[in-house]
């Protein structure tokens, strides 16, 4: 019969090596050549980059705890199990369109494909309800296990340099200061992108990640519930505001010099705000808005078609004659945290 | 030691104890793999999907692990990652023969030579060991700000739980006398 000795002997050396097991699980070591497309010049950053990797911290999950999808397989529309009102994450390039089930990013948060011939990481953080979209050249990012801000910290798997994605810059290794090349992703409901793109795909649930696709761990959106609508953050913010609450949905963009945001709601009752230096406009089509950099904007006025007029021409809202900037849909709270001094209507 | 495991044979030959014990232990494992979030509300139809075993050596975070299959039922989604279902099988074992074992103190004072109040405390290394896996859960339904050191705690509290339920157990076993336990079966 087994002695009590043994059994206590075995349980202990069961937990030892589990625990050695996770010291000596690392990344994957990094290739030679990144060939991480980057921003000619990097955005403003509010805080020097030593105060944000000091602020970093341990969402839990170890580096690619939360598996990123890397061999993405699409449906078309009328094979995705989708209500009009639920929430995807659509881009177009190349004349192909997809989108991307909330559903399935609030599980993997990082899809690394190709669009129109483009390689990009679509990453979404739903603790800030940001998504946004990166060139990625020939490397993949990951899900770094790190938050910034309550916000996605990601890695770049060739130099395993970790960026955070709403300041959409490197906080360490080779491309720390470095900002990503960007690209236009739209925070939007399945309705509406089917109605504007109905030849779409959409990213299957066939991840080759086991996971619930029907359970939300956070909360819900159709209609919205849960973390994403309570006061509450769950992690330490470097900057706090009460002047809107936490989760109200704010349309922000940055330059070199400077960040802008407004509030969706009001700009969805004005259709155009302006801000120092900036313009913003309302997309029905989308429910999100499209900013505009612009110290002096010629008046723009909106019509009954969701279009724009200016100087005498109509435009849709996302093709204005103006500098337009990288347009991040986001909680209040998470744009406010990296962009205190952000400017505003 | 002889004595702990002696005591423990003891107990387990009593066909109610036993029950008890597998009973405890049934549930803290479901539970655990609910708070693991591998066992989850929302599913439709009956699907089984799998991928290759060795992605069950993943982390998904300090002591979880990647599930391997899925098995979706109508309501309720089973993921299946098989280092989760050893860990929470060595813990709820480790719970169930604690509450037992407990359970046995506090009706049987006369076989233990510690009173009844401390038998109950006994058992809070069990809860705590409950708490490891519904940390993130509770910090989501109560709404709380967590910290660096929550989570740093947080990371140990499935091998700190497992010790101090050995050591719990050993202790209530060593001061429980199999000689004056009355073992009649129910």
């Amino acid at each position: 019969m087994l002695s009590s000795r043994a059994v206590f002997i075995s349980a202990a050396g069961l937990l030892a090596s589990l625990g050695l097991y996770l010291l000596t699980t690392q990344a994957s070591p990094p290739a030679p050549d990144p060939a991480l497309p980057l921003a000619k010049t990097p955005y403003v950053l509010h805080h020097n980059l030593s105060a944000y990797t000091d602020f970093m911290m341990s969402g839990g999950p170890p580096p690619d705890g939360i598996p990123a999808i890397n061999d993405p397989q699409f449906v078309d529309a009328d094979g995705a199990d989708l209500d009009d009102g639920d929430m995807i994450i659509g881009f177009v390039h190349g004349g192909e369109a997809r989108a991307y089930p909330q559903n399935i990013l609030v599980h993997n948060e990082i899809v690394n494909d190709a669009v129109g011939g483009l390689n990009v990481a679509v990453t979404y953080c739903p603790l800030t309800a940001t998504a946004q979209g990166f060139k990625r050249g020939d490397t993949t990012l990951g899900v770094s296990g790190q938050l910034l801000n309550s916000n996605l910290v990601m890695f770049d798997r060739a130099t395993e340099s970790y960026f955070s994605q709403i300041a959409a810059t490197g906080l360490t290794g080779d491309h720390a200061g470095a900002s990503l090349d960007e690209v236009d992703l739209i925070w939007t409901t399945w309705g509406q992108w089917r109605a504007q793109y109905p030849n779409t795909q959409v990213l299957s649930e066939d991840t080759g990640h086991m996971r619930n696709y029907s359970n939300d761990p956070y909360g819900r959106y159709n209609p919205t519930g849960g973390y994403y609508s309570a006061r509450e953050v769950i992690f330490p913010l470097m900057e706090e505001s009460d002047r809107h609450h936490p989760k109200e949905m704010v349309v922000g963009a940055r330059t070199a010099e400077e960040s802008v945001h407004f509030v969706l709601d009001d700009l969805k009752n004005e259709h155009v705000l302006r801000a120092e230096g900036f313009v913003a406009v309302y997309d029905a089509r989308f429910h999100t808005g499209v900013i505009y950099h612009s110290s002096d904007p010629p008046r723009i006025t909106p019509t009954d078609d969701g279009r724009y007029e200016v100087d005498g021409e109509m435009y849709a809202p996302d093709d204005l004659p103006l500098r337009q900037l990288m347009s991040v849909d986001a909680f209040f709270f998470a744009w406010n945290a990296f962009y205190p001094n952000s400017a505003t209507a | 030691m002889r004595n702990a495991w002696r005591t423990l044979i003891t107990l387990l030959r009593v066909a109610r104890y036993r029950r008890m014990a597998l009973g405890i232990g049934a549930a803290y494992l479901v539970l655990f793999l609910v708070a693991l979030r591998d066992i989850t509300l929302g599913g439709s139809g009956v699907q089984f999907a799998a991928v290759e075993w060795p992605r069950m050596f993943e982390p998904t975070s300090t002591f979880t692990f990647e599930a391997v299959a899925r098995l979706t039922l109508p309501g309720i989604t089973v993921l299946i990652a098989p280092l989760n279902i050893l860990i929470g099988g060595v813990l709820s074992l480790l719970a169930a023969l604690n509450l037992m074992v407990t359970y046995v103190a506090y009706n049987q004072p006369s076989a233990c030579s510690f009173n009844r109040s401390t038998g109950i405390l006994a058992s809070l290394p069990a809860l705590l060991a409950g708490g490891a896996c519904c940390a993130p859960a509770i910090v989501l339904i109560l709404g709380l700000q967590v910290s660096s050191l929550f989570i740093t705690t947080f990371q140990v509290l499935i091998p700190v739980a497992a010790v101090l339920l050995l050591i719990t157990l050993k202790l209530i076993l060593d001061r429980t006398h199999p000689e004056r336990l009355s073992l009649a079966d129910a």
